[in-house]
């Protein structure tokens, strides 16, 4: 069982990693233009670029999970990715954010994206550390 | 040691044949609360607007139903004009007791960065509104004035300003309406007084030009005198005023509500076979667990265990494996819809609004009865099976 | 205490092979404190005559009547409670609940009773599992699961679970054709004392002949029927 929330773990942190570098506004071209005339990229792909930093400690969490369930190890690497999926949710909406209009992809894609993602991370690895201490020492 | 407790103790036995029955449960719940939540939200985006709108009879050029519908709701761009003149000679019929006038424009894409492209402006007249002029007594004690604008819930002035740039022209926001869950979120309101200003200036200021000119309008907004029929108030106003059409509450937002309706029917038949097939599977997976711990249920039995508590424990099982999936799917459907409003909007083409908790709770509590009932129906026939055979047969190699 | 009146087992065949005659109007009497074995070969109905007798199966026709009442007039519930209170078995295929401890398997019929059990408390049952592991040389491993046991400790366990709700009948299906000759010797030692202190009645089936001298009494079984004159 451990081992099938350490899968949902894997492919959280694949999504968290992936999806925002298409949704954020760098990718498809848009710019922030400052006073000088020069070209800067906007919060939201600073954010994509965040989530490659939760996002692939995650991946190695949920592997170490599926490979090695043994009760210690499983309780210190399910604490880790719930701080990991706190962090989630924290880069799009306070740490550094995206963009205020509604329209733009990072705003109705990306950050709800990582929202639910990290959400679900916390859940599962929640779950995944009460049933860890559930098991008979193994 | 009770049979329960025993059986459940069983469940991490077959880890996967769990999974997939908690993946079943899982699927069922979630679809079906998303199913619910979608027709229910839509319903009550398109009722917020039209109590927001106010109008008991929309007046617009012919031809324009469609594309003002489209506008309010999914801000789809319209350009919609007619005389002025029409105002005068709808506040003449009988029954009218309030003919007020709007302008629609339309804002640039990226005209301004990190405000809403392609936002939605109305101009008003406040004199006879009563659109945002509610809100407005309530929250400002006051009119807007020259420069000043209201917007919907996603208006917002861009970080480091102190104003929405449009056209060229600064305005403040003094405040923000209630969301509707439809395009009127995204729209920005003043006076008809703001937006000549504005029209002027975008001559010199903007890289586009902004036409409002003074004898233009867009729609006007009709409250009917109580005890009058709006539906006879908006004939006469279509016989008074040639050129235009005069929509009653009900009839507005028709097309979409027709294309609620086919989706809504759409979602339905998808969640009848998904049921189905949650169904179908839970029935085989389940016979497959029962089936691998005959011989266990065999002994069960001979030991005294009678018919009843074998089929309730087994049962008991499969609730539990079921309540786990649901639980899990519920919350991942309403995380999903509750965060994913803007985009689901944009994909399904008609508008979304989240239910309040009261309703939500109930909307939850139906998604798990449904997913339930389904694991226990299909639980229950392999369950009853094993339940009446002879001891002896179950524990035949 | 258990009477056999004519009893036919018929197994409808599956698909195209035809209907087995696994016992042919078969009547058999088995006096209560007897220690009954019932030998034969495999396919002799031997098995069949024990679980029909034990009312884990029923019957096509005949009648099986445990102390003058017949079973299969009784409802399931009535059934289930009779072969709570009264009866033990030992099966031949391992049958320790793999999930429990060796303790919880013993104790569990104390929890299967239904409403009518004697009102026991947790402690009591404790105690009353641990007397019987005691007595059977499984002290040891009470904590243990199944899985942690030998065939022969596991048969042991068994037992204890058979006698736990002191039945008043002990029903044995080949109980050590698994196990190797020294651990069949210790019980069936076993066996013989239990009867032999409390008087206990006992049906056991088995294919060794050698085994016979432990009963009192030995029937025959050959082709769904009773050899007669092995009575």
């Amino acid at each position: 069982m451990i081992r099938i929330l350490a899968i949902i773990l894997i492919v959280l942190a694949i999504v968290v990693i992936v999806v925002p570098q298409f949704t954020n506004c760098s990718a498809e071209g848009r710019t922030l233009t400052l006073e000088n005339g020069k070209q800067v990229a906007m919060k939201c792909a600073w954010t994509a670029r965040g989530e490659i930093a939760t996002g692939v400690p995650l991946l190695v969490l949920g592997l170490l999970m599926a490979v090695w369930p043994r009760k210690q190890s499983t309780r210190s690497l399910s604490i880790l990715a719930v701080v990991q999926g706190v962090f989630v949710i924290l880069l799009p909406t306070g740490l550094i954010g995206v963009c205020m209009s509604s329209d733009m992809d990072c705003n109705s894609i990306l950050k709800p994206t990582m929202i639910v993602a990290g959400i679900v991370t916390i859940l599962v690895a929640l779950a995944a550390l009460v049933l860890n201490e559930r098991k008979t020492v193994s | 040691m009770r049979l329960t407790s025993l059986t459940l103790r069983d469940i991490s036995g077959n880890a996967f044949r769990s999974f997939v029955i908690i993946a079943c449960a899982f699927v069922v719940a979630g679809f079906s609360l998303a199913t619910i939540l979608v027709a229910r939200g839509a319903t009550d985006s398109i009722t917020l607007t039209q109590a927001r709108l106010g109008a008991d009879v929309l007046v617009v050029p012919s031809g324009n139903e469609r594309t003002i519908e489209g506008a309010l709701l999914m801000g789809s761009t319209a350009q919609i004009r007619m005389a002025r003149a029409n105002l005068e000679k709808v506040g003449a019929v009988v029954g009218v007791e309030v003919a007020t006038p709007q302008l629609y424009l339309m804002s640039m894409s990226n005209s301004s960065c990190c405000s809403v492209p392609d936002m939605f402006m109305v101009a008003y007249d406040p004199a006879t509104d009563f659109t945002v002029e509610p809100w407005l007594r309530k929250e400002l004690g006051r009119d807007l004035t020259l420069g000043e604008s209201v917007g919907g819930t996603y208006i917002f002035v861009p970080e480091g300003a102190d104003t929405i740039k449009l056209y060229g022209y600064d305005l403040s926001l003094e405040g923000n309406l209630e969301p509707t869950g439809s395009n009127l979120d995204a729209t920005i309101f003043f006076t008809f007084e703001t937006a000549y200003e504005m029209a002027r200036i975008s001559a010199t200021k903007a890289a586009k030009l902004l036409y409002a000119s003074p004898d233009q309008i867009s729609s006007i907004l009709v409250k009917v005198s109580p005890g009058s029929d709006p539906g006879q108030v908006a004939k006469d106003i279509r016989a008074a005023v040639p050129g235009v059409s005069a929509i009653t509450r009900p009839e507005l937002f028709g097309s979409f509500r027709e294309q609620m309706e086919g989706q809504r029917a759409v979602m339905l038949v998808v969640l009848a076979v998904i049921l189905a097939l949650a169904l179908a599977v839970i029935v085989l997976v389940f016979s497959m667990v029962v089936n691998e711990r005959r011989r266990e249920i065999g002994v069960l039995r001979a030991l005294g265990a009678s018919q009843t508590a074998v089929f309730r424990a087994l049962l008991a099982s499969a609730l539990t494996l079921a309540f786990i999936g649901a639980v899990a799917g519920i919350v991942l459907s309403a995380l999903v819809l509750f965060f994913f409003k803007n985009a689901l909007t944009e994909a399904f083409g008609f508008p979304f609004m989240f239910p309040s908790a009261g309703s939500f709770a109930l909307l939850v509590v139906i998604g798990l009865a449904v997913a339930l009932a389904a694991a226990l129906a299909a639980a229950s026939v392999p369950a009853y099976r094993i339940s009446r055979r002879d001891p002896a047969l179950s524990m035949r190699e | 205490m258990i009477e056999l009146r004519s009893v036919t087992k018929t197994y409808l065949g599956a698909g195209r092979s035809p209907a087995v005659t696994a016992l042919n109007e078969v009547s058999l009497t088995v006096e209560s404190g007897e220690f009954l074995v019932v030998t034969g070969r495999s396919g002799s109905g031997k098995t069949t005559l024990l679980n029909l007798a034990a009312g884990l199966l029923h019957p096509t026709s005949g009648e099986v009547l445990y102390a003058g009442d017949d079973l299969w007039k009784m409802s399931d519930k009535e059934r289930s409670r009779l072969r709570n209170h009264k009866v033990g078995f030992v099966f031949q295929f391992p049958s320790l609940l793999p999930s429990l401890t060796t303790l919880e398997n013993v104790a569990l019929p104390q929890s299967l009773g239904g409403s009518n059990a004697p009102q026991q408390s947790a402690g009591a049952r404790k105690r009353r599992a641990t007397e019987l592991l005691d007595m059977v040389g499984l002290s040891d491993k009470l904590p243990s699961f199944p899985r942690q046991l030998s065939a022969g400790q596991q048969q042991r366990a068994v037992i204890a679970r058979a006698l736990v709700n002191e039945p008043e009948i002990l029903f044995a299906d080949e109980p050590s054709s698994d196990l190797d000759e020294q651990t069949e010797q210790e019980i069936m030692t076993l066996f013989s004392g239990i009867h032999r202190d409390s008087g206990l009645t006992v049906v056991m089936v088995t294919h060794t002949t050698q085994l016979v001298s432990y009963g009192t009494r030995a029937v025959e079984m050959a082709a769904g029927a009773i050899v007669p004159g092995a009575a």
